[in-house]
């Protein structure tokens, strides 16, 4: 296999692990105008709780159903109790959230300790596949499959089903839906949820490939979503889908010739954006 | 207003104190009250951004650390500890400059932009002061020299409290002027600003500035203190630090980060005492956490604006607002 396309699944494998990070980051932004900058720490919690699971228990699936539980529940919790009563108070949301973020990570060192933790592949997806003469470790496939199949899901969910229509239609104008006769709040609540879940999940997904745990990558990845949402543009669900597959890949590259750059690169990208395009590649026109 | 006449005795007789200070108290106490006053410095050039012009920078480390790094470098790498004072002049041109890039990269959109622009921004700094080893020390650090006249406790402290007092006097000059008039207005209505035909964009970014000038001096004096600095100086922990103080003391007021900045570090000293008690006060920082966020939910005002409301029954300062003026309907949402 040559390097070109070695780099390329790699990034994209990086690509969708961003993706459901930034996903819910965008979903919860374009609906209720939410920033949370907690989702990172959502992100790491789901990952943590997938690890002690899947080491519980051998499972991975598992693991991996425990992580997503745990990122709804603290989702719900974090809507219910510190975004809700502060709707249309940006300012106030954002430094909540921010509190909240570091005292999760606190939370999280004081349960799992500040250390790295190893996480190892499950059995099934160890080892390689030879893609043309050359080996291509599974778990990457893996990821970049169970990336694919989620986003299409999602994307259907948004465009083919009742509750699509009435997210969508709460991101253009909540109160003409909630004059319909539509309980936002409570539409609200679930996607909060939901994006949540999606970021934990990736959390957990995000372990074998990284090979380690610690702390601190709930902000780092949270970052990068940052970015990439700022990329896309704000609450573009496609926007989240191709600026993560960008900045992975550039990521990736970035990571095989120069790797100190790989964050200049993102941040340089990102404004880019900003110059060219304010509102994002996929973001509507204001 | 016969209690804010109170307020201002009670502040002068303090500050008296603080002067005479020297004469008796114990080095350690110095050192602790220098570190006190350059973190209000700091903290106070972040009121300026959040309390007076309503936007929230998670960045704001980038600026101190700027100021540490630039009088570190030029001191450190020519060997001659009187640039320490070129080191400061060149830490506040970058900073003015790095302000203006992100105020006209991230304000242009919504306002929550500039609050994810700046900790890229910052985030960015970090690493490459991490990385680039042969001017910045790289994760170990610099030491660096500073002139022999500097080294003396007492001086230091002198010179901390004169920046504190002039750095206070300072701002309370801009936010009482015209200028802090229309930032305020911005924070409480930006497009009712606009209307009036005020060019908001630029409003914005000349406080953005100001207040990265500001903490660009800040970190200069507390390089100057520490002699070395390292990686810390730029990481997110030190933007939390002004934040927590402005927080907890009490945002739009000025005054309020210089209370804020003084709890939080002899609160933190008291904690490390009962570390030795029981470890779960080594994570002191949950702590603070839960504090800062009672303080946000319950008491937006926080410590000095709870207490002048208390006192004058007025209502100033405070982070009510909607920041990008899009009040929503609340019978709705």
């Amino acid at each position: 296999m040559s390097l070109t396309l070695n780099l390329l699944l790699n990034g994209a494998a990086l690509g969708m692990l961003i993706f459901l990070l930034a996903a819910g980051l965008s979903l919860i932004f374009g609906l209720m105008g939410v920033l949370n900058f907690a989702h990172g720490a959502i992100f790491i919690w789901g990952a943590y709780t997938g690890w002690t699971v899947y080491g519980w228990t051998g499972s991975f699936g598992l693991g991996l159903l425990a992580g997503a539980a745990a990122g709804w529940l603290l989702g719900w919790l974090l809507e219910r109790w510190f975004v809700r009563p502060f709707y249309g108070d940006h300012i106030a949301q954002i430094l909540l959230t921010l509190g909240l973020m570091i005292v999760l990570t606190e939370l999280l060192k004081a349960v799992w300790g500040p250390n790295l933790q190893n996480f190892d592949k499950p059995a099934l997806l160890q080892g390689a596949v030879t893609i043309l003469h050359d080996p291509f470790p599974v778990y990457k496939l893996f990821l970049i499959g169970v990336g694919t199949v989620l986003a299409i899901a999602v994307h259907l969910l948004l465009t083919r089903t009742r509750y699509g229509i009435i997210i969508r239609a709460g991101v253009q104008d909540p109160v003409m839906v909630q004059a319909l006769g539509i309980n936002v709040r409570r539409v609200f609540s679930a996607v909060f949820a939901f994006g949540a879940a999606l970021a934990a999940l990736g959390g957990v997904l995000f372990g074998p490939s990284f090979g380690s745990l610690f702390p601190e990558l709930g902000m780092q990845n949270q970052l990068l979503a940052f970015i990439v949402v700022v990329i896309g543009g704000i609450g573009s669900f496609l926007g989240a889908f191709a600026g993560s597959l960008l900045i992975g890949l550039a990521q990736t590259l970035m990571g095989y010739y120069w790797p100190e750059a790989a964050l200049a690169v993102n941040v340089a990208l990102m404004a880019l954006v900003l110059i060219l395009k304010p509102e994002g590649l996929f973001g509507a026109r204001r | 207003m016969q209690k804010i006449g109170n307020a201002r005795i009670g502040l002068a007789i303090l500050l008296a104190v603080l002067a005479l200070l020297p004469l008796v108290s114990s080095r350690t106490l110095l050192a602790t009250l220098i570190q006190i006053f350059i973190v209000a410095v700091y903290a106070m050039s972040y009121d300026l951004l959040l309390g007076y012009t309503g936007i929230v920078s998670f960045g704001h480390a980038l600026f101190f650390g700027t100021g540490a790094y630039a009088v570190a470098i030029l001191s450190a790498k020519t060997d001659r500890p009187e640039l320490i004072f070129a080191g400061v002049l060149v830490g506040v041109v970058i900073a003015a400059a790095v302000s203006v890039v992100i105020g006209m990269l991230s304000l242009r959109v919504r306002a929550v932009y500039f609050s994810m622009i700046t900790l890229a921004f910052a985030e960015l700094f970090f690493i490459i002061a991490e990385k680039w080893n042969g001017v910045t020390g790289g994760n170990d650090g610099m030491s660096f020299s500073i002139p022999e006249w500097m080294r003396d406790r007492t001086v230091l402290y002198y010179t901390a409290l004169v920046f504190l007092v002039v750095m206070y006097l300072f701002l309370r000059r801009v936010a009482d002027s015209p200028l802090g008039r229309t930032l305020q207005a911005i924070r409480e209505n930006e497009n009712r600003a606009a209307s009036l035909g005020y060019d908001v964009l630029r409003f914005k970014v000349v406080s953005i500035v100001i207040s990265g000038v500001v903490a660009s001096l800040a970190g200069a004096m507390f390089g100057i203190f520490q002699r070395f600095v390292n990686t810390s100086v730029l990481s997110l922990d030190k933007t939390v630090e002004a934040l927590l103080a402005t927080i907890i003391g009490g945002t739009g007021t000025l005054i309020g980060p210089v209370v804020g900045a003084g709890v939080i570090r002899f609160a933190q000293d008291a904690l490390s005492d009962l570390a030795t008690v029981h470890p779960i006060f080594e994570r002191w920082l949950i702590l603070f956490g839960i504090v800062y966020i009672v303080i946000v939910m319950f008491f937006p005002k926080g410590i000095v604006g709870t207490l002048r409301d208390k006192w004058t029954g007025g209502r100033k300062g405070g982070v009510r607002h909607a920041a990008d003026g899009s009040e929503r309907n609340p019978d709705v949402l």
